[in-house]
């Protein structure tokens, strides 16, 4: 883990703990209604600051809290063409199957590449600390696993290339 | 599998199959192969006599590039004129009349099968011929023109024969952005591949994106982000001896649907990667979950009692 | 490039059909198996990507490209010995994605040799499939091979369209009850205008294996010992598949044997693997269990007499007490009871329009009985009510027909390949386009019925 990471991941854990102090909250305007507010954004007081942890500028987390709810967004890091679309097919493959992950959104906010949602009926059913312990293992994992694609994928483009031009050039030896 | 067979393997098992049957049956049956290539199966006159008609969307280029004395040359005994309407050439074959010998036979199957890759090579066998007068100076030099082979919508390959080589340009289209990205990758890796020792005899490869490469500048192509172009270059030991001359031309040909198979099999593979993943993720997910708590406990007698 | 063929696949529990559209038959018919390097138990829970479970030791693993080391189809079945076997569709569903999404791969580019941008896809499903299952398949052909259009079919309703290829069939209607009998197991399914009743399908554990299983038995039990009990069950699949034909009446059909028993007792030609041997070959094996294995055989002559097996194999359709001890009912009461819980007015339509699909069901007037049982049953029904009725109502007769045709054997692959070359095929297909606006939700909508399904 190179020296930025951890204190980078760090501050995302703390943040998330504390952050993660939600109850249950009818809603203020509509009776009977029960929303995360974060996202229903109908009353300004149960809103607190969003916060944003970043390590650099392609690599951010976003965390907006409420009374009973946490929307984190995360933005991860893309350096070239290939890890963009390695990202962009990873999170999207991820979104299509957010029934099982419970906490995903199946949009990612604005400017990220992926956002989950945590409202108090999750911290009710799941464990909190084990809730932010997925979320700090996803971005670990995402990362090594984006790298790990594109390493796989110019390894292949390697060999496929070779076996065209080698098994041909073997030939071309016989022949010359 | 890595490399892509030449052949086709429904014409070989097709035929094959027909060829071992002791009972003839009628056959009617209309099969592809790449870049929209199209053959027609048939037994219109009797069981026996069987048709194989072919077409596709370039022979017609084809032609003047030199398809028609390559199909005399290959399959002059069996080629049917004027071919079956609606078709570029047909090929017809009587069961009764096939040699005895399994080789004889296995030979013409695999001549049939080999149909497409025989007609596109004529463009390669030309350039080569003419790259040959060319370096012979005393002699009249042809003026070696670029021969282009439209053989797919949007697709073309290129073939032209100078002094001291043959250039070979595919141009080729990703209709997906992700197919683009990795395309791109994969080509480039082409390009450094023969940076390896053991390669320095492979033909030299070029690419671009968009701009297309000199040799095609005066065709005023159409301006795309969506276009790649690809330069082989062919030097005459590429095409010296007979055997490496027809493993070339295959070779060169397969080009454009081994890199789109390629590509494929990266994609496959990506999604192989991100389910193992996800089922990963899922599981740290899941520890999250309390086990559950109301598990029925027994007394050492296997009576059960409820605990609040 | 729409004028090229709509490649149709047809991936069965027990066999794929690969081919083109417009052909009367499958270019391609193999086992759905794929053999690779994995280990098997690794298969079911495969560990962390980073990772992936192929042998580490495996030279390819170096060069990135193991995941195409594998083979599919016959070919899975020859390297079964140094090679793990797997097959990814399990009772007409897709079990293992990675599995089948490598399947696939090699189908296209090695069998049918084609360039899938450039084609229409025609899929089947089994009837009842999630439609998760259909998302994920639809995720796999656009975003993995980019395929042009995708339609997935309901098998029986692809079995019902190709019966109208049949002479007794003179309206082409989507309505009607599907007989599929394969290798593993027997479905009865109602369709009625292309929807499928779900809540009426029958499942019948009777099919070609345990007819196969229940020869191999009479033959041992009568004391054939010409055979050699490596490939018992090989000679019975071979007579079953050679001599049965279902009889009219067993009781009957037993006299005529004891009158005649030169013109019906039959002879089976075998070659014997001992080792007095005359020649080697390898031949396809299916275990009863679904496992396939490439057997080698040394060959000797032998013969086997067949007998009653001839009529008595498929009759274990209909009298299903003389093979199995835990299913009892006969197929003609299955399949009226699977019309009589669909809805009411539907079921005259049921009834005119049983339709059979799969090798199973390849007897020999096999549809000729089924018929004629069922018959009976309905009539009685419609007798018992005209009399409960005292003689006052009179009941319309209700048709009953069953159909056979030429096709049966592949009727779903058939089917598939008949609508695909249609030209309103391609209206009714998903496309590209859409996938890439929608997602893979568009899956959900059929746009032959017009509604969300």
């Amino acid at each position: 883990m190179s020296n930025t990471l951890r204190p980078y991941l760090t501050a995302v854990r703390s943040t998330l703990t504390a952050a993660l102090c939600v109850e249950n909250f009818s809603s203020q305007v509509v009776e009977r209604h029960n929303k995360p507010e974060i996202e229903a954004q109908t009353s300004k007081e149960v809103i607190m600051n969003p916060l944003t942890i970043s390590r650099n500028e392609n690599e951010q987390v976003l965390i907006e809290t409420s009374v009973n709810s946490v929307r984190i967004s995360i933005k991860i890091k893309q350096a070239d063409d290939i890890e963009t679309i390695l990202c962009h097919k990873f999170s999207r493959f991820m979104m299509m199957r957010a029934d099982n992950f419970v906490i995903l959104r199946r949009k990612p906010m604005d400017g990220f590449d992926i956002s989950f949602l945590i409202t108090n009926h999750h911290t009710e059913q799941m464990y909190k600390h084990k809730l932010v312990d997925f979320i700090v293992h996803f971005m670990e994992a995402v990362d090594k696993e984006i790298s790990e694609m594109k390493l796989s994928v110019n390894k292949r483009a390697r060999t496929v290339a070779e076996s065209y031009l080698g098994e041909a050039s073997r030939l071309f030896y016989k022949g010359y | 599998m890595i490399l892509l067979d030449y052949h086709n393997v429904i014409l070989q098992d097709t035929l094959s199959a027909r060829f071992e049957s002791e009972k003839p049956e009628s056959l009617d049956m209309t099969i592809v192969d790449f870049d929209g290539v199209l053959y027609h199966l048939s037994t219109p006159e009797s069981k026996t006599k069987i048709q194989v008609s072919f077409k596709w969307g370039c022979f017609s280029e084809l032609i003047n590039y030199g398809a028609n004395d390559i199909l005399q040359r290959e399959y002059s005994d069996m080629l049917v004129s004027p071919p079956q309407d609606g078709f570029d050439a047909t090929l017809a074959l009587d069961l009764e009349s096939l040699p005895q010998d399994k080789d004889a036979r296995d030979a013409i199957i695999r001549k049939i099968s080999l149909i497409k890759r025989n007609i596109l090579a004529a463009p390669f066998e030309r350039a080569f011929k003419e790259q040959e007068q060319l370096e012979d100076e005393k002699q009249a030099n042809p003026t070696p023109e670029l021969m282009a082979v439209h053989y797919r919508e949007d697709e073309a390959i290129y073939v032209k024969a100078s002094q001291d080589r043959v250039t070979v340009i595919f141009s080729t289209r990703f209709k997906d952005e992700t197919d683009r990205v990795f395309g791109k990758v994969f080509l480039q890796e082409f390009v450094d591949a023969r940076k390896r020792q053991d390669l320095q005899n492979a033909p030299p490869v070029h690419f671009s994106t968009r701009e297309p490469p000199l040799e095609l500048r005066h065709l005023d192509l159409k301006d795309s982000e969506e276009m790649s172009y690809i330069t082989f270059v062919l030097f005459p030991r590429h095409f010296a001896s007979l055997d490496v001359r027809e493993e070339t031309i295959s070779r060169i040909q397969i080009f454009r649907d081994y890199l789109h198979y390629h590509i494929k099999c990266a994609k496959a593979y990506m999604h192989t990667r991100m389910r193992a993943r996800v089922r990963d993720f899922l599981k740290v997910l899941n520890r999250a979950k309390p086990e559950n708590a109301n598990v029925e406990k027994k007394t050492a007698t296997g009576r059960t009692f409820r605990r609040s | 490039m729409s004028s090229l063929p709509v490649v149709v696949m047809d991936n069965g529990t027990g066999y794929t059909k690969l081919g083109f559209s417009g052909n009367s038959e499958p270019s391609y018919v193999f086992p759905t198996a794929i053999s690779t390097h994995e280990s098997p138990s690794a298969s079911g829970a495969p560990s962390v990507a980073s990772k992936p479970s192929y042998l580490s030791s495996n030279l390819a693993s170096k060069r990135g490209i193991e995941d195409l080391d594998f083979y599919i189809g016959n070919e899975a079945l020859a390297s079964s010995k140094t090679m793990a076997v797997h097959n990814p569709i399990r009772h007409g569903q897709i079990e293992n994605w990675d599995h089948m999404e490598r399947f696939w791969e090699q189908s296209i580019f090695k069998y049918l040799r084609c360039e899938p941008e450039d084609h229409h896809f025609m899929l089947t499903e089994p009837p009842l499939n999630p439609p998760e299952n259909r998302e994920m398949t639809a995720e796999i052909m656009f975003e993995t091979f980019n395929v042009q259009g995708l339609y997935i079919a309901v098998q029986a309703v692809l079995a019902l369209a190709a019966s109208w290829t049949s002479k007794k069939v003179n309206e082409q209607t989507l309505t009607g009850t599907v007989i599929d009998s394969g290798a593993g197991v027997t479905h009865v399914i109602p369709v009625a205008e292309g929807y499928v009743i779900g809540s009426s399908i029958k499942s019948i554990p009777i099919a070609g294996r345990d007819i196969s299983k229940y020869v191999q038995q009479l033959l041992r039990e009568r004391g054939e010992t010409g055979i050699p009990p490596e490939d018992s069950l090989f000679v019975a699949e071979s007579i079953k598949e050679q001599y049965s034909y279902v009889c009219p009446d067993i009781v009957k059909e037993f006299k005529k044997y004891d009158q005649e028993p030169d013109k019906y007792f039959k002879k089976y030609e075998g070659i014997h693997s001992v080792t007095g041997k005359v020649g080697a070959t390898k031949l396809d094996y299916i275990y009863p269990g679904g496992i396939f294995a490439k057997l080698d055989f040394f060959l000797k002559p032998y013969s086997v007499d067949v007998g009653f097996e001839r009529f008595l194999a498929p009759e274990i359709f209909f009298n299903p007490e003389i093979a199995s001890s835990d299913f009892l009912t006969p197929l003609p009461e299955v399949v009226d009871n699977v019309i009589q819980s669909s809805p009411i007015d539907t079921r005259r339509g049921l009834y005119k329009n049983i339709v059979l699909s799969g090798g199973s069901t390849m007897y020999k007037d096999f549809d000729k009985r089924l018929q004629r049982d069922i018959k009976r049953t309905v009539d009685y029904r419609v007798k018992a009510s005209e009399d409960l009725s005292g003689g006052v109502m009179k009941a319309k007769p209700i048709e009953v027909n069953v159909i056979s045709h030429k096709k049966q054997r592949h009727a779903v692959w058939f089917g598939g390949s008949l609508l695909a070359s249609t030209p309103e095929f391609y209206s009714y297909c998903h496309t590209k386009a859409e996938y890439d606006e929608y997602g893979p939700s568009i899956c959900r909508h059929n746009r032959v019925f017009g509604s969300v399904m």
